[in-house]
């Protein structure tokens, strides 16, 4: 899924336009949970809608004040939704990508919907993009009730264009021919649903222990 | 100054210059000032944008580009249905991209080699 977040921020950021767009892109990831509390996530946020322009006299205003307090007073939510608004207001598209919400703390995950439904509300322009595991998409409804959902699964597409790029590096191209090359593309995309079975009844680590270099010997193929 | 953290850079890479992702070419940011860099700092000590390019790095050409080319993907992009429908959310388990591609031809590999 990781794949499928960096593949829509570039293509977000990459996009042709007369609106000049802002996209911020957050990843959870389990091994950090703990360390990537919504204070932290949202500050993430703001610190990459501010970065090209400057920080706001609000947000430097903020931080002054913060930091003659009790030896440095850090941020609380309210005053991060606050600068966000207003970082927000100031951009003409913005684009929120947060990748792997499955991976947030489940104490964090309605905070962080709830926090980006009050910017989706009070900025109607921004769009938010969300990947995660099937099952936190009753919490994202919860707050969003119209949210659009796409199922991420590989397609035909998706295998062909991976092993053009695995036979366009494999190590013995003298061992390849056209005539060769178009017996293993037309092998494997046929197996391929039955392969689509097998995969979803695997567990994940099967999956990665079952990868090895691609065989080129035509006998493979008979 | 500071190096290594988030923010303002002078140089973008690899075209992203629409996003709030700084990396330049030396993987190095460069602040207008120590206390921009404190003032980030205070903000966040994540660096998505650093994580940003780790995943990117590692893609692999064209795969999932048909997701971009979706109906679902282009309305939400330009923005049709306001607020109520600002949100897309791919939903997916866990090795359904890279992990999956590797098991289809992994799997192929070691039964026709066997």
């Amino acid at each position: 899924m990781r794949n499928t977040s960096s593949l829509v921020v570039d293509r977000l950021c990459d996009q042709p336009g007369d609106v000049a767009v802002t996209v911020a892109c957050l990843y959870y990831d389990f091994l950090v949970q703990n360390e990537q509390s919504i204070a932290d996530m949202m500050g993430a946020i703001l610190k990459q809608l501010i970065g090209r322009g400057g920080i706001p006299a609000d947000v430097r205003e903020a931080y002054q004040k913060g930091k003659t307090k009790l030896g440095g007073r850090g941020l609380l939510h309210a005053d991060l939704m606050r600068m966000l608004k207003i970082a927000i207001g100031s951009l003409p598209q913005v684009f929120i990508c947060i990748d792997a919400l499955d991976e947030c703390l489940p104490r964090n995950l309605l905070e962080l919907l709830q926090s980006l439904r009050d910017i989706a509300l009070g900025s109607p322009t921004t769009r938010i993009f969300l990947t995660g595991r099937p099952h936190v998409l009753g919490a994202i409804q919860r707050y969003f009730t119209k949210v659009v959902v796409i199922p991420i699964s590989p397609n035909t597409d998706d295998v062909r264009n991976y092993l053009h790029m695995k036979l366009d590096r494999d190590e013995e191209p003298e061992a390849m021919d056209n005539d060769l090359r178009a017996d293993i593309m037309k092998v494997i995309l046929d197996k391929m649903s039955d392969m689509c079975v097998r995969a979803s009844s695997l567990p994940c680590q099967s999956m990665v222990n079952t990868y090895g270099k691609l065989c080129v010997d035509s006998s493979l193929l008979r | 100054m500071a190096l290594t953290t988030l923010t303002q850079s002078i140089k973008f890479g690899d075209n992203n210059i629409n996003s709030g992702n700084t990396i330049g070419s030396y993987n190095k940011t460069v602040y207008k000032s120590d206390e921009d860099a404190q003032i980030m700092r205070w903000l966040s000590p994540l660096e998505p944008n650093i994580r940003h390019q780790g995943v990117r790095t590692g893609r692999f050409e064209g795969i999932g580009d048909w997701l971009l080319e979706t109906s679902e993907f282009r309305e939400w992009r330009e923005g049709k249905g306001g607020a109520d429908k600002a949100v897309l959310f791919c939903s997916g388990n866990q090795g359904v991209g890279k992990t999956y591609l590797r098991y289809v031809v992994g799997s192929f590999e070691i039964s026709e080699c066997s």
